[in-house]
């Protein structure tokens, strides 16, 4: 009953969302309020420093298999990996991705709705000589749409569960794609294995993590981010919640697939798991049972013209 | 590679056949001068052109960078140059500047024992010996002495004692020096203390001991312990020609005579025991990372000191490696964490050991000799143990496949199992003979 009402709750909050921003004003100053500690490896954001060449593995060995498989026999194409490539990281927090990203060579642009944030990214990458190809902006992903300019490929890690409006937000990265390019969500998805390890044991109990990060009714399963990618949002659609921003002109994955396992090609879902003995997080291998339960890392490719 | 107890001889030998190595003629373990080590490094530095080598300058302070700028080591050179490092690798030594600059503590002790380090030339072995591939040491209740072979006529000391009876032995003539050597592979400990009292008290009278007079001294102890001379534990008269013929029946027990030392190789050094609290620095220090004697030092009688440095620097590449896959900053902490993982807990668990040994060996308690004695025989004879010994000892290929090796030790621990029950019965047979023929 109460997953049911926490389900009901949030399409409510989907519905609900009237403007045409995502980003949630009590969210931006929690973690304004923190942004001082993200480059402390062992304090606040400890976690997420760890989690960081785990999802970087992802992107890269992702990136690399696609280029693999579409450019066979060229070895040159196929080492390339990032390198060279526009990527946008939405979210970009205190820059711990973003300046991975742009190491491995990819042109960055790390945005963040928080000033403070983009103010500590920036002053944090500015100590490092290596970060030519890295810039930041303070602004939501929503005001980029205004810009022709779209990107080779998108990250949004640890947003997608302090957004307001997942759908309209999930809409706007999906529209800075460009056509062919990649798309890649980290988040936690909604299950009692999540609550209890996210909120009560990091939060309430162990203290590990500032309490009132997440919210559990924000929190969204692997397989509603895959059902999403599947349906058909033309202007002729019914659903009052797409018609201001019908991007997806065509599904990502294939309508009648499985959102629990997605065609290959199309998209993929890999759960992160924390290794407590050995303080590290560690990317399931494909189809793990109950990987996904707690903390994810997707990944989908716009389809290409 | 042979060690036996300076008290009683309980003798231990491992041979890289016994140790299921996968190509045992390579022997299980190479000694290379340090001269050497150093040339094959340099040039190997010469073939990267990412790698810049400033020489002949000095480091003169090392300082942090202001925190707008990311706190990051700044290394000021004697030329004048500043180095602004990502990361700052202390690869600098026990006395470590690295080190404090980090502000990392460290635990430990001094073991009142110096270390004297030679390079002895002793005649080849005879035709009818092996070939001279064999480690010895003794462990003597001042310290051990070991003898680690170079080349046919060449060979190193390690020789670990007292500090006054090291400051003695380097002070003498270096050929009393080698009769010494000669004299504490063979002797029993209580001459050698005869021998050590001698040379100490001539040079208090300012009539230091000449070459012929320690060979007579030792001359005289061996016969006192009637020690045949054409046994191979006779050093006070050296023959001529004693490297041709049969050579005496225990002739391979012990190392070669030593005839002289090498001009300009004698030096000594503290023995200490010490690793840091922490492998990388934080706070104030980040950005910095500890590896070999900066990090941890131990007593050389294992051998192992060079071995711990470079299994760090192994690890630590290999850190880097992965953090630069990974986009990391190799300055982290985060890309860090895994080397000290990886690293702390099995350097700390060999230089424990190492240090057990060492409080062990130098005891003249009779029950403590007597338990390490037995201890020491009855592990002679398990092949499999050894193995297990030997692969941690430094006899082990990171590359070798690990499965393999474990499968080999353990089909020979169920031989040595099989071998154990046979010599069981063979023990029982001769008790029941003798309380047969006691009856």
């Amino acid at each position: 009953m109460g997953l049911t009402n926490v389900v009901r709750a949030m399409h409510r909050q989907v519905h609900s969302a009237v403007s045409r921003g995502t980003v949630n004003a009590a969210e931006i100053a929690h973690f304004s309020r923190l942004s001082s500690q993200w480059w402390d490896e062992q304090g606040e954001f400890a976690f997420l420093h760890k989690m960081n060449p785990v999802r970087v593995q992802f992107i890269r060995e992702k990136l690399l298999e696609v280029a693999r498989e579409e450019h066979e026999g060229e070895d040159a194409l196929s080492s390339k990996g990032l390198h060279g490539l526009d990527v946008l990281d939405v979210g970009c927090g205190g820059g711990l991705l973003s300046e991975s990203l742009a190491r491995l060579g990819a042109n960055t642009l790390g945005i963040d709705a928080s000033e403070s944030n983009v103010k500590i990214a920036k002053l944090h990458a500015s100590a490092d000589p290596k970060l030519e190809r890295l810039s930041y902006v303070n602004t939501a992903a929503e005001s980029l749409l205004e810009s022709p300019k779209r990107y080779d490929v998108v990250c949004s890690m640890e947003v997608l569960e302090h957004v307001d409006n997942p759908a309209s937000f999930l809409s706007t990265c999906a529209e800075l794609v460009k056509p062919g390019g990649h798309l890649f969500l980290s988040t936690i998805s909604r299950s009692p294995l999540a609550y209890f390890l996210t909120i009560f044991l990091a939060e309430d109990l162990l203290r590990k993590v500032s309490r009132g990060t997440h919210t559990y009714s924000k929190f969204i399963k692997p397989t509603e981010l895959v059902a999403f990618f599947q349906k058909h949002h033309s202007s002729a659609s019914a659903d009052p919640q797409y018609l201001e921003h019908a991007t997806l002109s065509r599904p990502w994955i294939s309508p009648q697939a499985s959102s629990v396992s997605p065609p290959r090609k199309e998209a993929e879902v890999r759960g992160l798991i924390y290794h407590p003995l050995q303080s590290k997080w560690l990317l399931a291998p494909r189809d793990a049972w109950g990987a996904t339960d707690c903390n994810y890392i997707f990944w989908t490719r716009k389809p290409s013209e | 590679m042979q060690v036996w107890d300076g008290i009683s001889d309980a003798r231990l030998t491992f041979s890289a056949s016994e140790i299921g190595l996968e190509r045992p003629q390579e022997g299980m373990a190479r000694l290379t001068e340090n001269l050497n080590l150093q040339r094959g490094l340099l040039r190997h530095l010469e073939k990267l052109p990412e790698v810049q080598l400033i020489d002949k300058t000095k480091v003169q302070s090392i300082i942090r960078d202001t925190e707008e700028r990311g706190g990051w080591p700044l290394v000021h050179l004697d030329n004048g140059r500043v180095l602004r490092a990502r990361l700052l690798v202390g690869a600098d030594g026990f006395n470590s500047p690295v080190r404090s600059y980090a502000q990392i503590s460290s635990f430990g002790w001094s073991y009142d024992t110096q270390g004297i380090v030679a390079t002895m030339v002793h005649p080849p072995r005879g035709a009818f010996q092996g070939p001279n591939t064999t480690c010895y040491q003794r462990f003597l209740p001042t310290g051990p002495i070991a003898f680690l072979p170079l080349s046919p006529t060449v060979s190193s000391l390690v020789w670990s004692t007292r500090p006054h009876i090291a400051s003695a032995l380097t002070a003498s003539d270096p050929d009393v020096f080698a009769s010494m050597i000669n004299a504490a592979f063979r002797l029993p400990e209580l001459s050698l203390r005869y021998l050590y009292n001698r040379i100490i008290e001539a040079q208090a009278n300012g009539t230091p001991l000449t070459h012929a007079e320690i060979q007579q001294e030792i001359l005289w102890r061996e016969q006192s312990h009637s020690i045949d001379h054409n046994s191979a534990y006779a050093s006070a008269v050296i023959q001529p020609n004693a490297d041709v013929g049969v050579p005496a029946a225990d002739s391979e027990s012990l190392p070669p005579l030593v005839t002289s030392l090498q001009p300009g190789t004698v030096a000594t050094f503290p023995l200490r025991f010490n690793h840091t609290d922490s492998y990388i620095g934080e706070g104030q220090g980040s950005r910095t990372v500890l590896v070999g004697d900066a990090a941890h030092t131990v007593h050389p009688l294992a051998g192992q000191g060079l071995n711990l440095g470079i299994a760090d620097v192994e690890c630590l590449a290999r850190c880097i490696d992965d953090a630069l896959q990974k986009g990391g900053d190799v300055g982290s902490y985060t890309a860090l964490l895994p080397y000290a993982q990886e690293r702390y807990l099995e350097n700390h668990t060999l230089m424990s050991a190492i240090d057990k040994l060492h409080k062990l060996y130098t005891s003249t308690l009779e029950p403590v000799v007597w338990a390490r004695s037995v201890g020491v025989e009855v592990l002679n004879e398990f092949d499999s143990i050894k193995a297990a010994l030997m692969m941690t000892a430094g006899a082990r290929d990171h590359k070798l496949n690990n499965a393999a090796a474990g499968w080999n030790m353990a089909a020979k621990g169920v031989e040595g199992l099989a071998a154990g029950v046979n010599a069981a019965k063979l023990l029982s047979g001769g008790i029941g003979g003798m309380i047969g023929m006691g009856l």
